[in-house]
């Protein structure tokens, strides 16, 4: 195959040159062919497909008589109450989970990052929960949150005798934050330890030399060099935000009867933008609609991360701007 | 001049001989918070435990006890027996699909990290800013037209889905071992291609035998992801032939329909056991940060 190619053309002198350089191309592709293919097979095609069926009525049985429907199915998206409904849900929750896991893990990495003994255990033991499946998560926080058996409301009531707050009905988006905050930690203080070691400690003793007390160093060294961590956990945090709904549909699942009934609906209050969908499709079969939904998920989920990246060098430390500067 | 810079001197001594002398109080704030997070993150999973042990009455009397007044470990016998079905053969289902999928999905990744990372071939980075791109989008996006697909040529209900996704890698390993091959010398290859090496024994002779860390570091990843994934088994499998994750999702109960919590939660630490004792085994490669070792400077 390969010295008829090169025979076929034979004035191609760069070809011709290099039989070596064509080999590894060669190679190259079929290391990654397996990846490519899937890439086209189960990425690009799904994708085209979920597009199209989402400009029809598709209910995954009407194949012969599906219906063209145009865009209606995206702007029906825009008059569903359910819609604006569980989109500002997760809104609400990305605004209350965020904070606390960036602050909480950030706090812990930079904790851990000091030169004190055990913090190798304390790090194995801050990361053991991001191991922990949703499912057991569920039935750790469900059992511990319970509003009647649970310890959380049983250590309030020492307090404050007779407290019996339901945090997983009225405040389960309090409690989506509590599994969301616990299981997420380790990973994230695991990229900031990643990042802080990275900062070279020439500029941390030299801070020091200046007599730079320990809130200057962690406000004018600490701080800058680590905004490009801090905007990338920013970014994976806030599109995992709105995928999430495994969590919220476990809340419920385990809390109906033992029936293998399919879709249960969330408590209202974390009834997230996802947990919506999923119902579109595997409660009510509107696989059309549904999959517009999820086009919209995938617009916006494109949108957030575009500012994110646009407002980075407003914030960000990059050190050719700072080259610039000097 | 000379007192003058002695005074200098001084002046730079002293705040360095103070921060020493202020390290142990700053000390006892770190251990402070650090015992207060650690009592925070394992009081949950010390009363599942707890209740685990409980009999289902103790479990729902009120005012909640600590202590079960006997330990039920009895409980943990009854993971296997109750609940209507075999806790074994849903376990080997899950193992099953969790080893055959991080299997392939090691071998394909790597084969395409390693050529991303050592191949200097055009095109090749606007291959890579596609895996690049993948990383970001929802996987929910092409899992649920997938799953239409996958409907239509009869592949749901049958373990294919698994080792399809395992056969055409996966970006976020990719990702992984490029970053990982990307610190190998370019001598190393330079001197296998003089010893008459092929790149695909290279790959498998010289890569692949040194990429532990990075390789336990997805096993662990990809089987965890896999052995705790509820939402594909649950749309792509039916009840028969699903995993402990969908299983445990409900509580178990008896013939007659009574929950039983308290077993529920005992079967949940069993769930939990693999993946510990998989973690402690790979842990010093995961939090030594294979991960993130792209986002170092």
């Amino acid at each position: 195959m390969q010295t008829q190619e090169s025979r076929a053309r034979p004035r191609n002198k760069q070809r011709r040159q290099s039989p070596r350089k064509r080999r590894k191309i060669v190679a190259f592709y079929m290391f990654i062919a397996p990846w490519l293919i899937g890439f086209v097979v189960l990425g690009i095609t799904p994708l085209v497909l979920g597009f199209l069926t989402s400009l029809t009525n598709y209910d995954g049985l009407n194949l012969p008589t599906v219906k063209f429907l145009g865009l209606r199915n995206y702007a029906r998206a825009f008059t569903d109450s359910d819609v604006t409904y569980s989109f500002g849900r997760t809104l609400v929750w990305a605004a209350l989970n965020l904070p606390v896991w960036l602050g909480l893990s950030f706090a812990l990495a930079l904790i851990l990052n000091q030169n004190i003994k055990g913090r190798g255990i304390f790090r194995t033991l801050f990361y053991l929960p991001s191991i922990v499946p949703p499912v057991s998560a569920v039935w750790i926080w469900k059992t511990f949150l319970d509003q009647n058996y649970g310890l959380l409301n049983y250590i309030l009531s020492l307090f404050q005798p007779g407290t019996a707050i339901p945090w997983l009905s009225t405040y389960a988006l309090q409690g989506l934050t509590f599994i969301a905050v616990w299981t997420g930690l380790g990973a994230g203080m695991v990229v900031f330890l990643a990042g802080l070691q990275g900062i070279p400690s020439e500029l941390v003793e030299a801070a020091r030399v200046d007599g730079a007390n320990a809130w200057h160093i962690f406000r004018h060294v600490t701080l800058p060099l680590m905004t490009p961590i801090i905007f990338y956990q920013l970014v994976m945090a806030l599109i995992g935000s709105f995928q999430q709904f495994v969590i919220p549909l476990l809340l419920t699942t385990s809390v109906g009867s033992g029936s293998t009934g399919l879709p249960v609906v969330p408590p209202r209050s974390v009834y997230l933008y996802m947990n919506h969908v999923y119902r579109q499709i595997f409660g009510l079969q509107k696989f059309g609609y549904g999959t517009a939904l999820l086009w919209l998920l995938f617009v916006v989920v494109m949108v957030l991360t575009l500012v994110v990246f646009r407002t980075e060098r407003y914030w960000v430390y990059s050190e050719a701007a700072i080259e610039e500067e000097v | 001049m000379a007192p003058a810079r002695r005074s200098v001197l001084r002046k730079t001594v002293r705040p360095l001989s103070l921060s020493k002398g202020a390290i142990p109080m700053a000390h006892l704030f770190s251990y402070g918070t650090l015992i207060l997070v650690t009592l925070l993150i394992s009081l949950p999973v010390i009363w599942l435990v707890i209740t685990s042990l409980k009999q289902e009455t103790e479990y729902l009397a009120w005012p909640i006890t600590i202590l079960p007044e006997v330990a039920q470990w009895d409980n943990y016998v009854k993971v296997f027996t109750m609940g209507g079905f075999s806790y074994f053969n849903v376990a080997a289902n899950t193992f099953f699909l969790a080893t055959t999928n991080t299997i392939l999905t090691l071998i394909t990744s790597s084969m395409a990290g390693f050529a991303f990372s050592r191949f200097d071939v055009p095109g090749r980075d606007k291959l890579f800013m596609i895996v690049i791109a993948l990383l970001i989008v929802p996987p929910i996006v092409t899992i649920i037209p997938q799953f239409i697909v996958f409907a239509r040529l009869h592949l749901t209900n049958t373990y294919w889905p698994w080792i399809l996704w395992g056969l055409t890698a996966s970006p976020l390993h990719i990702f992984l071992f490029r970053q990982f091959f990307a610190s190998f010398p370019r001598e190393l290859e330079d001197a296998a291609e003089v010893d008459g090496c092929g790149p695909f024994r290279t790959f498998w002779q010289i890569f692949l035998p040194n990429a532990k860390p990075a390789l336990a570091t997805s096993f662990i990843f990809n089987f965890g992801a896999v052995w705790g994934d509820y939402f594909n088994p649950r749309i792509f499998l039916t009840d028969a032939q699903t995993t402990l994750a969908v299983k445990l999702s409900r509580a178990y109960a008896d013939p007659v329909g009574n929950r039983f919590v308290t077993v529920t939660l005992a079967a949940s630490v069993v769930y939990l056991l693999p993946l510990v004792v998989l973690f402690f085994l790979g842990q010093r490669h995961i939090l030594k940060g294979v991960v993130t070792s792209g986002l170092r400077r």
